[in-house]
Formats: C-alpha cells, sequence, structure tokens
C-alpha cells in the first residue's frame, strides 16, 4: 500500500494517509485531481472495484467530505480516498465513467446531501425519496423531529409528563420553589 | 461451446437431495437474530428518566404514569408508552438508555384492526415477545453519553498535611462543559435535592458556558451555592441516572464551577435585591447559620427587615466553626454572605442572645422571631473518664477562632461521622506543623462501611496518615493524675439489639488500649437551648427534646419558627431548604397581620 501512495505522491498533492489497518488507508486529495488519481489507480494499479462513495457533513467546517473507497481485489487492499467540497451549492465532478455504478451512488448524495454532479446519468431523478420538497435528509441542519412533528399526525389522546414536574407534584407539592 | 458448458447444468443435481435453504413456512417466520422488532422493557430497572422520549426523532415516546410504579428516589415513576405508528425502529431509544432497561424484540410482524392497539407501554401492557432473548440489544462498545467523570485535580496528601489550604482545585470551565455535557437532564435528582435546586438547568448553562446565567439560577433556590459547591453531602449524585451505567455526574463540582467562574464582584450586580416595597415589619433571627441567613435572605428579598442576632465572632454559623478550611476556605464564605447582607440583612455578631439580649426583648421588638441555633454542644459518651474528653465541636469552633489548643503528638477520636473526620485531619495538620508527624486514631462503633462520614472523607483521612479502627467501643478514657494517657475500647460485635434499639454489645476479650494524649468525642451535638429561659422552654412543644415544629416550620408559639440542626438536620443544604420553608411561612403571618391592619 505505501509503494502505491509513494508512487502517487510525486505527481499529485495527497494528505498525510491514515491506516486504519494495513490494507486499508484513508487519504485526502484534491479535488481537481480525484478523477486522475482514480483512473490511474483501476488500470496501473489494480483497484478495479468501487466499493462505495459516500458523504459526510462537516457542517461546522462548512464542508462536504466525499469518501470513495476502491478496492484491489488481486492484493486484497481497499483504500479511501477522500475530496472536501464547499458546503455552499457543493458539486462534486462524475465519475459514472470510470465506474457505472457510481451513477447510482452520486444520484443517492445528490438526493440525500444535495450535492451536484453535473454530467452523471439521470441523477436529477427521484431515487428512494418521492416528492420531496425538505432539505436534503442527511443535511445536518435537516431537523428530523420537526419534520416528522410536522408530517405525521399522532394519534388523539397522546399525553406526556416531564419526570421533573411529575416528581415535584408526587413528592414535594408544597415546598416553596420559584416563590422567591 | 465447450463440453464442460453442456455438462455443467447437470452438476446442480448432486444437491437434489440437500435440505432446502429456503423457508418452509414463510408466515411464521422470526426475525434476524438482532433485528429491531417491537419494544422490551424492564420495568425494574428503568428509571424513567425519560432519554428514550428526548432522544426520539419521531415524538413517538410519552412518559406515562403506569400502575405499580412509584415516583421515589432515582425513579420518576413514569414509564415510556410508545406510538407505533410514528416509531421508525431506528433504536436510538435503545442506545440512549440510562440503564440498558429498555431493548428491542426480534418481533415484527404483527397485524390488528385498531390502529390505538399499537400505543402501548413495553413491559407493563404485557405482550408476547416481552421474554424473548433474540432482537437488538445496545452493543455496549460506546455510549451516546460519556460514562467517565471528568477528572479532578486534588492537593495530594504528602502537600495538604502540613496546612489548612483547599485540597479540591475545582473544575477549570472546559473541564466543567466536558462534564456537564455527559448529563441527560432527566431531573431525576432534582427530588432528592432537600432545596430541589434546578440542576439540569444549570448544568446546561454551564454545558452552553453561561456561568452568569447558571449563578442566577443557583441562587433561585440556595443562597449557599459556593460553600454547597465545596461541601454539600450532594445526595442528588446518589440517584443521578448516570449512575446506572457509568460516573455520576459531578453535580457538586459543576455547582462550584458556576460560583468560582463568574468574578466576585459581578455577584452584586446578577444578584440584586427586587424592587419591592418595604413593608415596615421586622424580623429577628437568632444565629447566623445556613438556615437563618437562607431566611433572611428570603425575607429580606421580600421588602422585611430582618437582623440577624450571632452568638459568636462571625456569622456562617457551622459552615465557618465547623467545616475545616481546607473543605471551605473562609474568604469563600464570607464573600457569600456579602452577597446576602446586600439584599439588605443586617447582622450582629457577638449578640448572644440570653445574654446580651433576652428571647423577650426580640419577642416585644419584631414581628417574628427564628429560632436557627444549630447544634454547638458536644454529646458525651459518658464512659470513664469522659469529663476529662474534648467535645470535638468545641475543638473545631476554637481551631476557626484562632485560639490556642492543645495538640498532644497521640490524640484519639471517638467517631464514625463528618465531624469526626474534620476533627481528626484538623488535629493531624496541627501535629504535623508541630512535630513533623501524624498521630491520629479514629475508633467508631461502625464497620467501616457503615461509617456515617461522607467515603472521601474517610479516604482523605487514611490518606493523610490518620489510623481508623472501626468497630471499637469505648470503655474508659484512661487518666494518670491529671492528664489523659489514652483510650480503652472493647470490639462491638453488635450497635442495636433484636428491636433496633441501640445496645452495643461488645467481645470483652478483644480489648485495646489506644495511646492518646488527648481524646476527643465526636459522637453527636445537641442544642444548647438555654436561651428560650424557663418559661418559653416551659410554654412550647417538644418532640422527643426537640422543639416541635409544623411542615412549615412553625413552633406551638405564633410569634416563633425553628429552622435547620437545631429541628432537623443533617446538612447544610436540610438547612438551606428549611431557610426557604420558614420564610415563606413567615412571610404568609406578616401580610395576614399587613391585612388585618389596613
Amino acid at each position: 500500500m505505501r509503494e502505491i501512495l509513494y508512487r502517487l505522491k510525486d505527481r499529485y498533492h495527497l494528505g498525510t494517509p491514515t491506516f486504519q489497518r494495513t490494507d486499508l488507508c484513508f487519504v485526502t486529495v484534491r479535488r481537481d485531481e480525484i478523477r486522475a488519481i482514480l483512473t490511474e489507480l483501476r488500470d496501473m494499479e489494480g483497484f478495479t472495484h468501487l466499493t462505495f462513495l459516500t458523504a459526510v457533513d462537516w457542517i461546522e467546517e462548512q464542508l462536504f467530505q466525499l469518501t470513495y473507497m476502491v478496492n484491489n481485489r488481486e492484493a486484497n487492499l481497499s483504500l479511501g480516498l477522500r475530496v472536501l467540497l464547499d458546503r455552499e451549492d457543493a458539486t462534486g465532478d462524475t465519475i459514472h465513467d470510470l465506474w457505472p455504478t457510481a451513477a447510482t451512488y452520486q444520484r443517492e448524495l445528490r438526493e440525500m446531501f444535495g450535492i451536484k454532479f453535473p454530467g452523471s446519468p439521470r441523477v436529477d431523478e427521484e431515487f428512494i425519496l418521492e416528492g420531496w420538497t425538505d432539505l436534503p435528509p442527511y443535511r445536518r441542519d435537516f431537523d428530523t423531529l420537526a419534520y416528522s412533528q410536522q408530517t405525521y399526525n399522532d394519534r388523539p389522546g397522546r399525553v406526556t409528563h416531564d419526570p421533573k414536574t411529575h416528581m415535584q407534584k408526587t413528592l414535594y407539592p408544597s415546598y416553596p420553589k420559584g416563590a422567591k | 461451446m465447450s463440453l464442460r458448458d453442456v455438462l455443467s447444468p447437470f452438476t446442480a443435481w448432486k444437491h437434489v437431495i440437500d435440505d432446502p435453504v429456503t423457508i418452509k413456512d414463510p408466515f411464521n417466520r422470526p426475525g434476524a437474530d438482532r433485528y429491531r422488532g417491537f419494544h422490551q422493557n424492564d420495568m425494574d430497572k428503568c428509571i424513567g428518566c425519560g432519554s428514550c422520549e428526548e432522544i426520539c426523532q419521531n415524538a413517538a415516546i410519552d412518559m406515562v404514569p403506569v400502575e405499580g410504579q412509584h415516583a421515589g428516589p432515582g425513579d420518576s415513576g413514569l414509564r415510556p408508552m410508545i406510538d407505533y405508528g410514528r416509531c421508525c425502529w431506528c433504536a436510538l431509544c435503545v442506545d440512549v438508555c440510562m440503564t440498558g432497561s429498555l431493548t428491542m424484540s426480534n418481533e415484527y410482524t404483527w397485524v390488528d384492526s385498531d390502529p390505538d392497539a399499537f400505543r402501548f407501554v413495553p413491559g407493563a401492557d404485557g405482550k408476547s415477545w416481552d421474554l424473548d432473548v433474540k432482537g437488538y440489544q445496545r452493543e455496549d462498545v460506546r455510549r451516546l453519553t460519556g460514562t467517565t467523570r471528568a477528572p479532578m485535580g486534588e492537593m495530594p496528601a504528602e502537600e495538604r498535611i502540613g496546612n489548612f489550604c483547599e485540597i479540591v482545585d475545582g473544575f477549570t470551565p472546559e473541564q466543567a462543559v466536558i462534564e456537564a455535557d455527559r448529563c441527560v437532564e432527566c431531573g431525576l435528582c432534582v427530588a432528592t435535592c432537600p432545596a430541589h435546586m434546578d440542576i439540569p438547568d444549570y448544568i446546561a448553562k454551564v454545558r452552553d458556558g453561561d456561568f452568569e446565567g447558571g449563578l442566577r439560577l443557583l441562587y433561585e433556590t440556595n443562597p449557599f451555592s459556593q460553600a454547597c459547591g465545596r461541601i454539600c453531602t450532594h445526595k442528588c449524585e446518589t440517584t443521578c441516572a448516570a449512575m446506572h451505567e457509568g460516573d455520576t455526574i459531578a453535580i457538586r463540582w459543576l455547582k462550584r464551577a458556576i460560583t468560582d467562574s463568574v468574578p466576585r464582584e459581578r455577584y452584586f450586580d446578577l444578584i440584586r435585591k427586587p424592587d419591592v416595597p418595604e413593608t415596615g415589619q421586622k424580623i429577628a433571627i437568632i444565629g447566623a447559620g445556613p438556615a437563618g441567613l437562607t431566611t433572611a435572605y428570603d425575607l429580606a428579598r421580600a421588602g422585611h427587615k430582618v437582623v440577624v442576632f450571632e452568638a459568636l465572632d462571625k456569622p456562617g454559623g457551622m459552615m465557618r466553626y465547623g467545616i475545616p478550611e481546607y473543605r471551605l476556605p473562609y474568604d469563600v464564605l464570607d464573600h457569600e454572605i456579602s452577597v446576602i447582607e446586600a439584599m439588605g440583612v443586617e447582622i450582629r455578631c457577638n449578640m448572644r442572645v440570653g445574654k446580651e439580649i433576652s428571647i423577650d426583648q426580640l419577642k416585644t421588638a419584631y414581628d417574628a422571631v427564628v429560632l436557627s441555633i444549630g447544634l454547638h454542644q458536644g454529646r458525651s459518651t459518658r464512659v470513664p473518664g469522659s469529663e476529662k474528653a474534648e467535645a470535638a465541636i468545641d475543638l473545631l469552633r476554637r481551631i476557626t477562632a484562632g485560639e490556642e489548643v492543645p495538640v498532644p503528638e497521640q490524640v484519639a477520636v471517638i467517631g464514625g461521622g463528618n465531624v469526626a473526620m474534620d476533627i481528626a485531619r484538623s488535629m493531624a495538620r496541627l501535629q504535623k506543623i508541630i512535630y513533623g508527624t501524624v498521630g491520629v486514631t479514629v475508633t467508631a462503633l461502625e464497620e467501616l462501611d457503615r461509617f456515617l462520614a461522607d467515603r472521601e472523607e474517610i479516604e482523605e483521612a487514611q490518606e493523610e496518615g490518620c489510623v481508623i479502627y472501626p468497630a471499637r467501643g469505648p470503655q474508659e478514657i484512661t487518666v494518670a493524675g491529671d492528664t489523659v494517657t489514652g483510650l480503652r475500647t472493647w470490639k462491638v460485635k453488635a450497635i442495636f439489639d433484636e428491636e433496633g434499639r441501640f445496645a452495643p454489645k461488645y467481645d470483652e476479650t478483644d480489648e485495646m488500649i489506644h495511646p492518646a494524649g488527648m481524646v476527643v468525642e465526636a459522637i453527636g451535638q445537641m442544642s444548647d437551648i438555654s436561651l428560650l429561659g424557663a418559661d418559653l422552654t416551659e410554654q412550647l412543644e417538644w418532640n422527643r427534646g426537640r422543639i416541635m415544629i409544623d411542615s412549615e416550620g412553625q413552633t406551638s408559639e405564633p410569634w416563633l419558627w425553628a429552622a435547620g440542626d437545631v429541628t432537623s438536620g443533617p446538612d447544610v443544604i436540610h438547612a438551606v431548604a428549611d431557610g426557604h420553608r420558614v420564610a415563606r411561612s413567615v412571610g404568609k403571618m406578616l401580610a395576614a397581620k399587613r391585612e388585618k391592619l389596613q
């Protein structure tokens, strides 16, 4: 794995690699180099399989992170390539021409995170959400609870009790609390 | 096409006699072992903290009272009711559950024409899957809430033993925020706190870094938050939801973090006297301890004129004259009391009621009198030689007052409570300063794990070189001429008889002599009620030697209330709670009096 990284390092900008295991490594690369690196890994280094493509919302840093996991089956090596995108109007470069399956991942990321992949086949079609009009739901600023409360009705007759208030009422109703 | 391509389909025939891998009865097939199906809840383990309701992203959970479950220490008595019309089976509720009571069975097929049947309380409304073993359980690799308390810095024993400097560092604001972040804000602790402080709310302020907002909250329920942040018996922490699967939240230290983080001069801006009209009514309070001063604080803020009469040199009561400086530094207490004085409370020190002024004079000159004199007289073992013993409480007072106390090289302490530890550790410090070594033995009737003292007090005393002999009963204080030479003890076989009455039994063959130049009795205290005078003592109703009071602290006399250790005890936070109760009761009486006059 290290030899592969040494070979890439001469021509591309690689971050510090993180070895999770000897056969599993993550490294951050530049967005404008990801396609070239993936192509080289696939064609020269035997990483023929795209295991998955996923995203992480680093909302505090205003970044999305794309993770491309590629696998060399012969050598049993997995390499995760990370690309950071501006969260605002996030756009990634499609790789459906390298791996046709990537189109599906990209369609999912478009729907769940709102990350655009111009040129990817059917990327703007609905994937699993039908008629979704809210924020993409995997974004961390999407409020799941508020959405659920707006969207779904409660069964009638629902009542809840706050533990603290309930204990005050049952255990010490006459204590002069809040009277001051 | 090769021959192999033609023949290979026939190789499948070799499986013709194998068992099929498909399911024979697809209508009764079980879910996968770790399937997230209908919930199970262990009613006895569940504490009704509501963390499941809080985390549910579908608002599918209500906390409801359930037959057979009652509110009590560390249990709200509520249990989660789940609306399966909203549940998405994500299992966040199981992952966050503070006790591990909530799990999921792998049962997920159930048909019913009544939609309300899918709203029920798992564990209380019996279901066929309640005892199923399979299903989703938390993996216990990591927890959503941290299980480990933020570390607290403390002076090591060898550094602290030669002085009276404060031992505990207190959290830095950063540590406090980390610790506060572990709290699930269930509020079970609030019922346990005698003053019912708004614990989750002020912890939330710490987490948000809003220490000034936190301080305002503290003062709504406790004008002795600085003292309590250091020396509270913190029973709240015995009912913390976090204790079931990790360290309890350091509630006491978080309180202290708030009070330490706000600059002292800011207190006077944040804690202001409310803008209320003066009533012109006057209250006399006897004793400037936590109960008296809390009463004074409340009543002064309500517009009354309050005068506190204190027999000793300085206000604070047991917080100053009982609790050693290494646990509660005097400057902290001074500042705390100055905030109370800023409400207009007048404290007159060196005014012993019954000597400088009589209680009858107070009765005449004031609209109400509050008796909060504490327990400042030590009890005696009354064993032979006990007239030569020192009373712990008296010694502690003299040490605080800066009086010269005798410090022999060997001291024996009788008692296993916090006062015993306080005097043992104080004498150990004085010995260390004079002789460079510690020679303190502590004997008590109880086994070590039954000592009344706080665990950390015992451990710290041992770290400092005090030697503890549990289950030893005092028989005699040995004397040679006029000087004490030691303490003779027998092994305790039992402290109480069959009916639970105090009647210690000893093993007389197991005798020990603890050599000592001083024996200190720390077996309990009582009130010095001589200030009441014979007539009032006669008039008042009593209950087993204590002044009888109603639930609001009023005595049988309409002008006299009693609060704090003199009636209840046993600690500062109970005294504060008493003070609030009495202040409200006095306030009601005064309001009625005003109305009558109009």
